[in-house]
Formats: C-alpha cells, sequence, structure tokens
C-alpha cells in the first residue's frame, strides 16, 4: 500500500481545553487510485493530510507511506511523498526556479533543469522562472507550491484543495495533472469541497464528518448501500445523504 | 462612523485583554507577566517613588523651574532645540522614504470600511483614532520618566507629549497625501501640493542658514554660550516666525509652571487643529496613498496583518545551487539569497572599499587622532558583531519556523537542518567581525601604543579565530531556545505584545546569556590553561593556539548540541509556533 492509516487519532490541546480532529482513522491508497477525501468544514480532513505529510504527529495509531512510518522513519517516508496544502507556502526571497533547484536538492532530483522547465511550462508558469513570490498572484503561487510537489517522482501525492485560486484554464490543466499522475501510478490522495471535481477524477472517495470516516468506497459501491438507496445517484446528494444534512 | 470606530477600537481592546488575561492561566505567560510586572514596577514605578523622596528635586520645583530644564545655560534654548529637531524632521520627512502608518489599512478595514459608505475623512479619523492607545502609552511611559516630584507635572507632560505625537501623526498622514498627490495629480494639482514641502523645507534652510551663519561669526564659548547663542538667533523676527509652530509643540514639555503651561498648551492645540485641516482637507490623495501602502505590504502572506515585511528584490543569482550536495548548504544557500534579496552585492563592495581606503590613508598620513579614532571604532565595530549581531541577525529557525509547515515534509535529518541554519548568518557576521578585526589590527598601533606588535598581531589573529566560533555558539544556543521554547520566541518581524509577552523576553535573554556562558566556560577553561602553561615560554604568539583549542572546544559543542537538537525539532507540533496577535 502507498498510503496506509491505522487508527490514527490527532488530538489539539489548548488553554482551553482539548479537542480530538481526527479519531480511530483507519485506510490505504494503492498505487494507481485517486482517493477524494471529503467532509464538511471541521471533518479532520486537513489534520489527516498534514499528519500523512510528517507535519502533524498523531496523538494515536500510525501512519506508512511506502511502508514507512512516518514518525519511526521519516526520511524516507517524506523522501516518497509529496503534499501540496491549500494555502502556498513560500520562501519570499526565492524566485520560481530558485524553489524547484532547492526541491531537487532536498529531494536528490536529477535533471532539475529540463524537468522544471517542462513543468513550468505544463503550469503555464513560463516567464516567471525569476519572480519572487510576492510578484506572483495567489494561483501562480499555488501553482509554484505544486509544481515544487511534482517536479520529483513522488509515488505517494497528497492535494489539499488544489484548485484553489486557480482560473478556469488553471483548473482544467490540474485536473489533468492529477489524472496523468494517477495512470502513471502514483497514489493520490484529495481533499476538496468541489465535489464534482471529485466525482469527475476520483477512483474512490473516503467521507469524514467529526473526525471519523463515515463512509469509504467507490462511487458504485456508494451508491449501493443500502442506507444510501434514496440518496440520489450524484455525489453532492449522497454526501449530504451520509453527512445527515439532507 | 465616529460610534463605529469606537465600537471596533472597544471590542479590539476588550477582546486583546481577555485574551491577555486568559493566556495567564499558562505557566510560561504568568511567569511572564510575573517577571514583566517587577520589570516594569522596578524601571518606573521604583523611580517613580524615589524621585518623591529626592528633597533637591522637590526643591527644585518648588523654585519653579521645570523638569526637562534642569541644567544650567541650557534651560532657554531647549525649547528652541526641540523645535529646530521638530523642523528638521519635518523636512526630511519629505525625502525620508517612509509612509504614515495611517494610511496603512489592516486587511480587515480594507475588506469592511473601505467598501463601506464611509468618507476618506472619516476613515482617516478612524484611522487616528486606533493609534491612540499606543500614543497615550507612550505619552504615559514618558510622563512617568520625566524626572519631578509632582504628579501635576507628569501629567502635564504626558499631554503634551501626547499631544506632540498625535501632531507628529497627522503630519506624517498629510505628508503621505500630499507625496501621493505629487506623484498622480496634474499640473496645477501637483504646484498645490508641492507648496508645504517648499514651504516647510526652506523654512528649515533658512533657519539652518541663520545659525551657521552666526556659529561662523561668533566662536562661543562652552556648551552655555552656545544655548545662548542659538537661543538668540531664535529670537530674531523672521526665525522666531518660522520657528514658531515647532517651538510652541514642545514648548509645554518645558513649560515651568501652570500659568506658564496653559497659554503654551494652547498654542499647540492651534498647531494641532491647523495640521489636522491641512491632512484632512487634503484627503483626495486617500485612495492613491492606500494602494501605495498596499503595494508596500504586498510581500506578505496572503492574509497576514501585523509589522511590515522585509522587502525583498529579484537579483542576479550569486552561486546556484548544485542538484547534489550536503543539504546544509542548501540551507546556507537559502539564506545567502535571502540576505542578497535584500542588500545589493554591490553595497558591500563599496563599503569595504571606502573602509580600506579609509585605512590606507589614515595609515598613509600618519595623524594619530583620526587613526585612533577609526582604529576605536573597528575594535567597538568587530566585538559588537562578535557579541550582539547574532541576536539582531536572525535568518535561521527563528525567522523559519514560519515555515515549518513545509520545513516538516522535507526529508532532511533535522541535525541537518539546525546545522544548515546557523551556516550563513554565521559566514556573514564572521565576515563582518574580519573586516573591521583587520582594520583594528592595522591601525592597532595608536589605539593600543603601549602593546608590542607582535601581541597586538597576535591578540588580532586570536580574535579573528575565536569570533565565528563564538558567533556559532550564540546562534546555537538562540537556535535551541528557538526549538525548545518556540512559543516564546518572535518569528520572523512579529512582536508579541503585553506585559506577559515584555517578562518573556526578559527570561529568554537572561536564558540565553547563561546558556551561553555555559558553554562557552570548558573552552576558556581548556584554552586558559593552554596559556597559562605556555605564554611564559613563547610568549603572546600563544594567544593564537589558544584560540584555536577554545575555538575547537566550541564547534564540538556545537555539533553535540546540533545533534541533540534533531529530536527536539522532530517532536516540535507545528501547533507550539506562537501566531502572531
Amino acid at each position: 500500500m502507498a498510503i496506509a492509516v491505522e487508527h490514527f487519532g490527532r488530538t489539539y490541546s489548548s488553554d482551553t481545553g482539548s479537542l480530538t480532529a481526527v479519531a480511530d482513522l483507519s485506510f490505504a491508497v494503492r498505487g494507481g487510485e485517486i482517493v477524494g477525501l471529503i467532509g464538511p468544514n471541521g471533518a479532520g480532513k486537513t489534520t489527516t493530510l498534514r499528519a500523512l505529510a510528517g507535519i502533524l504527529r498523531p496523538t494515536s495509531g500510525r501512519v506508512f507511506i511506502d511502508g514507512h512510518d512516518i514518525v519511526a522513519d521519516p526520511l524516507e517516508a517524506k523522501r516518497c511523498l509529496a503534499f501540496m496544502p491549500d494555502e502556498p507556502h513560500l520562501f519570499e526571497y526565492l524566485t520560481v526556479t530558485e524553489h524547484l533547484r532547492l526541491v531537487a536538492r532536498l529531494y536528490g532530483v536529477a535533471d532539475i533543469d529540463r524537468r522544471s522547465a517542462a513543468l513550468l511550462d505544463e503550469l503555464e508558469l513560463s516567464g516567471k522562472e525569476r519572480s519572487l513570490p510576492g510578484e506572483l498572484s495567489r494561483g501562480m503561487r499555488q501553482k509554484v507550491v505544486i509544481a515544487c510537489g511534482l517536479v520529483r517522482d513522488a509515488t505517494t501525492l497528497l492535494f489539499d484543495e488544489p484548485l484553489t485560486g486557480l482560473d478556469p484554464l488553471g483548473i482544467r490543466r490540474m485536473r489533468e495533472t492529477i489524472v496523468a499522475r494517477g495512470r502513471a501510478g502514483a497514489a493520490i490522495l484529495l481533499s476538496s469541497h468541489l465535489l464534482h471535481l471529485v466525482e469527475e477524477i476520483c477512483t474512490r472517495v473516503i467521507i469524514m464528518d467529526r473526525g471519523q470516516k463515515i463512509a469509504d468506497g467507490t462511487f458504485e459501491e456508494l451508491r449501493s448501500r443500502v442506507d444510501l438507496a434514496e440518496a440520489g445517484s450524484s455525489l453532492e446528494q449522497i454526501f449530504l445523504s451520509v453527512t445527515g444534512r439532507k | 462612523m465616529l460610534s463605529a470606530s469606537l465600537y471596533i477600537i472597544g471590542c479590539s481592546a476588550r477582546n486583546r485583554f481577555r485574551m491577555r488575561l486568559r493566556r495567564l492561566r499558562e505557566p510560561r505567560y504568568l511567569a511572564g507577566a510575573v517577571v514583566g510586572a517587577a520589570y516594569l514596577y522596578f524601571s518606573f514605578f521604583a523611580r517613580f517613588r524615589g524621585a518623591r523622596s529626592n528633597r533637591t528635586r522637590a526643591a527644585r520645583a518648588q523654585r519653579g523651574a521645570g523638569p526637562l530644564t534642569a541644567v544650567p545655560g541650557i534651560a532657554a534654548a531647549a525649547p528652541v532645540f526641540a523645535g529646530m529637531a521638530l523642523m528638521a524632521a519635518a523636512a526630511v520627512s519629505w525625502v525620508a522614504p517612509f509612509e504614515s502608518g495611517l494610511l496603512e489599512l489592516s486587511e480587515a478595514e480594507t475588506q469592511f470600511l473601505l467598501t463601506a459608505p464611509v468618507t476618506r475623512r472619516q476613515l482617516l479619523v478612524h484611522r487616528l483614532l486606533r493609534s491612540q492607545i499606543g500614543m497615550l502609552f507612550g505619552a504615559v511611559v514618558f510622563g512617568i520618566t520625566v524626572p519631578s516630584s509632582s504628579g501635576n507635572r507628569r501629567l502635564s507632560v504626558g499631554i503634551a507629549m501626547w499631544l506632540l505625537l498625535v501632531t507628529w501623526k497627522i503630519y506624517f498622514a498629510g505628508v503621505s497625501l500630499a507625496r501621493a498627490r505629487l506623484r498622480a495629480a496634474t499640473g496645477a494639482q501637483r504646484t498645490a501640493a508641492f507648496v508645504p514641502a517648499a514651504i516647510v523645507v526652506s523654512a528649515a534652510a533658512i533657519v539652518g542658514a541663520a545659525m551657521m551663519r552666526a556659529f561662523y561669526i561668533e566662536t562661543p564659548a562652552g556648551i552655555a554660550g552656545a544655548a545662548a547663542l542659538v537661543a538668540s538667533v531664535a529670537e530674531q523676527p523672521a526665525i522666531r516666525v518660522l520657528l514658531w509652530p515647532f517651538i510652541a509643540l514642545v514648548r509645554p514639555l518645558f513649560a515651568a509652571s501652570t500659568t506658564g503651561y496653559l497659554p503654551a498648551i494652547a498654542a499647540a492645540l492651534a498647531v494641532t487643529a491647523a495640521v489636522s485641516l491641512w491632512t484632512l482637507a487634503g484627503d483626495d490623495a486617500f485612495h492613491l496613498a492606500v494602494d501605495a501602502a498596499a503595494r508596500r505590504r504586498s510581500g506578505r502572506t496572503p492574509g497576514q496583518t501585523g509589522p511590515r515585511k522585509v522587502s525583498y528584490r529579484a537579483r542576479a543569482e550569486a552561486w546556484t545551487l548544485a542538484p547534489a550536495g550536503r543539504p546544509e548548504t542548501a540551507f546556507a544557500w537559502k539564506a545567502l539569497m535571502q540576505t542578497l534579496r535584500v542588500f545589493d552585492r554591490r553595497e558591500a563592495v563599496r563599503t569595504i572599499a571606502v573602509l580600506t581606503a579609509l585605512t590606507a590613508i589614515t595609515v598613509a598620513t600618519g595623524r594619530e587622532g583620526p587613526a585612533a579614532l577609526l582604529g576605536g571604532f573597528s575594535i567597538a565595530a568587530a566585538a559588537f558583531a562578535i557579541l550582539m549581531a547574532p541576536q539582531v541577525v536572525r535568518m535561521d529557525l527563528r525567522q523559519d519556523l514560519e515555515h515549518l509547515e513545509l520545513l516538516k515534509t522535507w526529508p532532511v535529518r533535522a541535525a541537518s537542518i539546525v546545522r544548515g541554519q546557523l551556516l550563513w548568518p554565521t559566514a556573514l557576521i564572521t565576515a563582518i567581525a574580519w573586516t573591521m578585526i583587520a582594520v583594528a589590527v592595522t591601525l592597532s598601533g595608536t589605539v593600543l601604543p603601549h602593546v608590542d606588535w607582535l601581541a597586538r598581531a597576535a591578540g588580532g589573529a586570536a580574535v579573528a579565530i575565536l569570533a565565528p566560533a563564538l558567533v556559532v555558539a550564540q546562534l546555537t544556543v538562540h537556535n535551541a531556545v528557538a526549538l525548545m521554547f518556540p512559543a516564546w520566541v518572535p518569528l520572523g518581524v512579529q512582536r508579541a505584545r503585553g506585559v506577559d509577552a515584555m517578562g518573556q523576553r526578559i527570561i529568554l535573554l537572561g536564558g540565553t546569556w547563561l546558556l551561553l556562558v555555559v558553554m562557552t566556560v570548558p573552552a576558556a577553561i581548556a584554552a586558559g590553561l593552554f596559556w597559562f602553561a605556555s605564554a611564559r615560554f613563547f610568549g603572546p604568539l600563544m594567544l593564537i593556539p589558544a584560540a584555536v583549542i577554545a575555538a575547537g572546544v566550541i564547534a564540538i559543542e556545537v555539533v553535540l548540541a546540533t545533534e541533540a537538537l534533531g529530536p527536539v525539532y522532530d517532536r516540535l507540533d507545528i501547533l507550539a509556533v506562537e501566531r502572531s496577535e
């Protein structure tokens, strides 16, 4: 399994008390699968993705990337994955090309010049190579983050709201890119509120609510569930039904 | 709009107070609050009480002398000096590359107020009202620190200072608006916008010329004579008129009695009213100035508020990062790029060229005065670079914890990340220190004439060897503190506010210095033992191997410390990093 999550839980503590963001979550994603992670706000999607990326440590349970425990063997696990967050985190003093060079150095990517030229062209960032993040629009910054994730051959791709800030053409390109990476064998976990996007490109859906998994399966499997038989055929209808918001 | 402004200010203040009160439940904030309160007490209130019991000051106050006019001979000229300084600042503000903070709307203000049916004038008044808390605090601190035995005196000086701050704030906003109009308006409007600048700058030039002429004609005897001369020039009818608004603003600070204070504060209020009228009348360029402020702020990440970020400029790469190599050098490269995006390499080359030329000229001419001055300055600058710069140059984890979310996804050993973060700041500060040490050693004959050249050269070499070790040791301590107490370390340009945050900073500084002492003790012992054993036989040259030993011990400690910090970094939770209020 490219991604294996076993009884993952995460609790946030603060001076006002503690909050369980995710509790006892288990699922797996195989190579070539594009799995949509959906749920209402506060469902625990971003917490899950951040734990998978090694940003947050699980309070309980274990997370494996390509068989490597993200806590016990973080370096090997991180070498296999690319995380594209919803908020583009960039160094304000590095240009687009320099960001790609830095990533190439840290991940040991050979042939970076050819790869980055092709990728910048694919993401319509050509001509912006020497721009600083402050000179780019929100959508372009998002594309730079995506380029940094895609410039290496990661076997596991984590997308958190990947289409935020992109223009229609950018959205279409991004959709095609994600599908192409999935077909190439990457395991992709994608969190999004755009249910039509999830329905269009994902091969499987995990629905979360209040920190727990409440549904997991292909669209056909979800549609054929007895309790969802009356929900309807679209993902939106299934989502509203399964989260009790209908 | 006034009620809405007061509502925003009231709610913000209340919520901020509640938040600060609530966080006192955390021991670190409570400890900070206790230390901060103690610091405030001993700095201000103890001084206040001490001043009360000071009979000399009380007697002076009874004699009618104002608190800021205690030095004989300066008393009469003090308002003139202050007024002239204010006038110079007012003139410089037209050309200085700064803009008024009153025009920098927060993200929320842009979203809610700029789009609301509110006039530009009302927005300016709102911004001015919002800035009152800071100015009132500044005025209160100033009033408390005034050496006086009288509470009334402190109050009146505090009010005068507040009025001065308010007027300056409004004036500076007016300058920013006028500048915006100068950039955008057409011919006649531009001329109209140019008039105030021309008046202020011309007035400053006339007053400056009159003062210079007076000092050229008559060389005053001592400070009292100079003060008397300045006062006499300020009494000339034309100069008096030109200086009046500026002196009127500062005169209440120096008023010795209530009878003198009331007319002075009335005159200051008149100036404030005039400046306000000018600023608010010229609000047509408000949107232009706000746009300019927003562009300056564009270096921030979306949604970020708080202090202004550093402005980076894209320049040619000085060093292309190789695709393979140790990860530490990637961090050094990243920090180097950051430096080069702020400072132009040519500026560094020019500075070194000027220093070299000055040193060469000083040595060639053999003049001891300039040589001693430049040599003394170089020693002080080298000492500052080695001992203080690591606190100031924060291009390490103290900044990069802001990017922890990104750093945590990288497949790099934590110890390598910590070491990599130390490399470039160490190299940069060491380069500065070495430059200053080279100048100091070259001119050391005039600064330390009683020390023979061999000892001076050996001492310089020893300091040069120790410099990178001491710098990296301090940086290690600062980064260790950042990793172990991330919530206590101000990240990037953000600064936590409040008494508890101030106390945290005091505790942090004390802890940092203590750690540094602990870290340097083994090196000092090892080097000291070597020195005492060898110096009597081989002389001052032994300073060099002693420094090598000390630097070596510190280097080993740094490597061990960074390895030990690796697990700390791994365990560091992103939520432990403090976000600005």
